[in-house]
């Protein structure tokens, strides 16, 4: 009986596996395969930009405006996160349960942070966006909250999650010793985290610097307003030394976490 | 010497099975007790129920005149009653200083345990503490950095700072090498008699029991074996205690 049930389950996964193939080979006939799949100027423009690679602007005009614009996509990217690690601070603390004793009161706590920190990170940073742009209009604000709020949720939910998992001989050590939740916070929770929070918030830093990039999409300025701009103009090299600022941007910020993850773990 | 601990018929049970059956002993103030007995025998329950970590199915435990139920106040108990476990106890990512004024916790309020970390507070109880384990130079290293030995050492440091009246050590130095369980062992038992606290140490090692403790208590299946000064242990009750059958 056992047996039948473990053949069937491996069959149902055979199953499933041909059905899907099978869609996705249906799925091929219903594909014009004209001249309209890719249109027509599609391959010339795709070299364009492909040569314009190699041929980035490098004007000094252009090169100060990159610079400027990565100055903003960084500032948002930086206020955003720095707003986000206050939210995740006290949210990721109230939602790990760790300040409240009593197994009753942590089932009533946990869910109704974990609940409001899951509402932040629900939404897209983008949507955010439209929301922000829609009510306080086209200001810096829009874009610091617009990422705030979903990186606080993010990074609120691991900061709980890691002091969950926290080894719990220490903790209760210092509450022998007479420390209270609050001074168990500082003396274990904390030390305990502060290595893996702190590289994992530079991780998001680095992805805030590149949704702060995109922020352009609802009208926002930075690097990805430039690389728009300079798109619909159809001037790739100037696109590409937007780019490869971005990328800079990035790789500093990389860079600058590794120097920070070393000191912390030695 | 005045009574300190008096545990009358208290009871244990895990799921169905009996950690301790009514188990009733006194310890005077000052005493040094060693718990021995084979692996599964109730030290633990018993020390941690000594602890106030968890309470007894039945019985209770008294603690200076007073039901350990009722003290209720963690600050006060910590002066009372301190523990130290095989390491894991520290913060490793915290400096060995900060571990040890831990023990200060229960003194300070919360501003000023917070304005420690960043300008050691009472630095002077550290580096004495810290003088008296031999542990002076390791004042601001990462506490991970240490030895297994010397992280003991920084317990022991910590229960000096914490200064109770009643010490509980649970396998102190379960995972040491025999040379650094000794030294450790040695220092437990001198802090403890120096300071005039009451020591009550569980033990795997019989040898060490005897050597350093007045007083040994011997736990089997949840019941108490024996409870002799350790002058008067011979090798046959030894024997007797870690022998497999049952009610041999």
């Amino acid at each position: 009986m056992e047996r039948n049930w473990m053949s069937f389950e491996l069959h149902k996964r055979k199953i499933l596996s041909l059905i899907l193939g099978l869609a996705f080979a249906a799925s091929l006939f219903s594909v014009e395969w004209n001249s309209e799949l890719i249109h027509n100027g599609g391959l010339t423009t795709a070299k364009q930009i492909g040569l314009a690679f190699f041929t980035p602007d490098l004007s000094g005009e252009i090169l100060i405006l990159a610079l400027e614009s990565s100055w903003t996509t960084l500032s948002y990217a930086a206020a955003g996160m720095s707003l986000a690690l206050i939210i995740a601070f006290f949210f990721g603390v109230a939602a790990s349960g760790v300040m409240v004793s009593g197994e009753k009161n942590k089932r009533l706590i946990k869910p109704f942070f974990r609940s409001q920190l899951g509402f932040m990170r629900a939404i897209h940073e983008l949507v955010w966006a439209w929301l922000f742009v829609a009510s306080i209009g086209l200001s810096p604000f829009a874009a610091i909250f617009a990422l705030a709020i979903p990186y606080g949720g993010i990074l609120g939910r691991i900061f709980a999650d890691m002091l969950e998992d926290v080894p719990q001989e220490p903790i209760r050590a210092l509450e022998a010793a007479g420390a209270s939740k609050l001074q168990a916070l500082w003396y274990g929770y904390l030390p305990m985290v502060r290595a893996s929070i702190t590289s994992y918030a530079m991780y998001r830093f680095e992805c805030a610097v590149r949704s702060s990039a995109i922020m352009s999409f609802v009208g926002i300025g930075g690097l990805g307003y430039q690389i728009q701009l300079s798109l619909d103009d159809l001037h790739y090299d100037e696109v590409w030394t937007f780019v490869f600022f971005l990328i800079i941007l990035v790789i500093l910020i990389d860079a600058w976490s590794n120097q920070l993850r070393k000191r912390l773990i030695q | 010497m005045a009574e300190i601990i008096n545990v009358n018929r208290i009871s244990k049970n895990y799921e169905r099975k009996i950690a301790l059956s009514s188990l009733s002993f006194t310890v005077e103030k000052g005493e040094l007790v060693a718990l021995i007995g084979p692996s599964g025998a109730g030290k633990t329950t018993l020390l941690n129920m000594l602890g106030a970590i968890f309470p007894p199915d039945q019985g209770e435990i008294v603690i200076s005149g007073k039901q350990i139920a009722e003290m209720t106040d963690q600050k006060k108990r910590a002066k009372k009653i301190g523990m130290i476990r095989q390491q894991f106890d520290l913060v490793g990512e915290l400096p060995v200083i900060h571990n040890v004024l831990a023990g200060r916790l229960s003194d300070w309020g919360v501003m000023k345990s917070l304005v420690s970390l960043l300008i050691p507070q009472d630095k002077d109880y550290a580096t004495a503490a810290l003088d008296r384990v031999g542990l002076k130079d390791k004042l601001y290293e990462r506490t991970s950095k240490l030895s297994g030995g010397e992280q003991q050492r920084v317990a022991l440091a910590r229960l000096l700072v914490q200064s109770p009246e009643i010490v509980l050590a649970d396998e102190p130095v379960a995972s040491l090498d025999p040379a650094r369980a000794e030294d450790v062992l040695e220092l437990l038992v001198n802090i403890a008699s120096e300071e005039k606290q009451t020591l009550i140490a569980s033990l795997h090692s019989v040898e060490y029991a005897r050597k350093y403790f007045d007083r040994l208590i011997a736990l089997k299946n949840g019941e108490l074996f024996f409870d002799l000064p350790s002058s008067s242990v011979s090798d046959d009750h030894i024997k007797r205690l870690y022998s497999l059958k049952e009610h041999s």
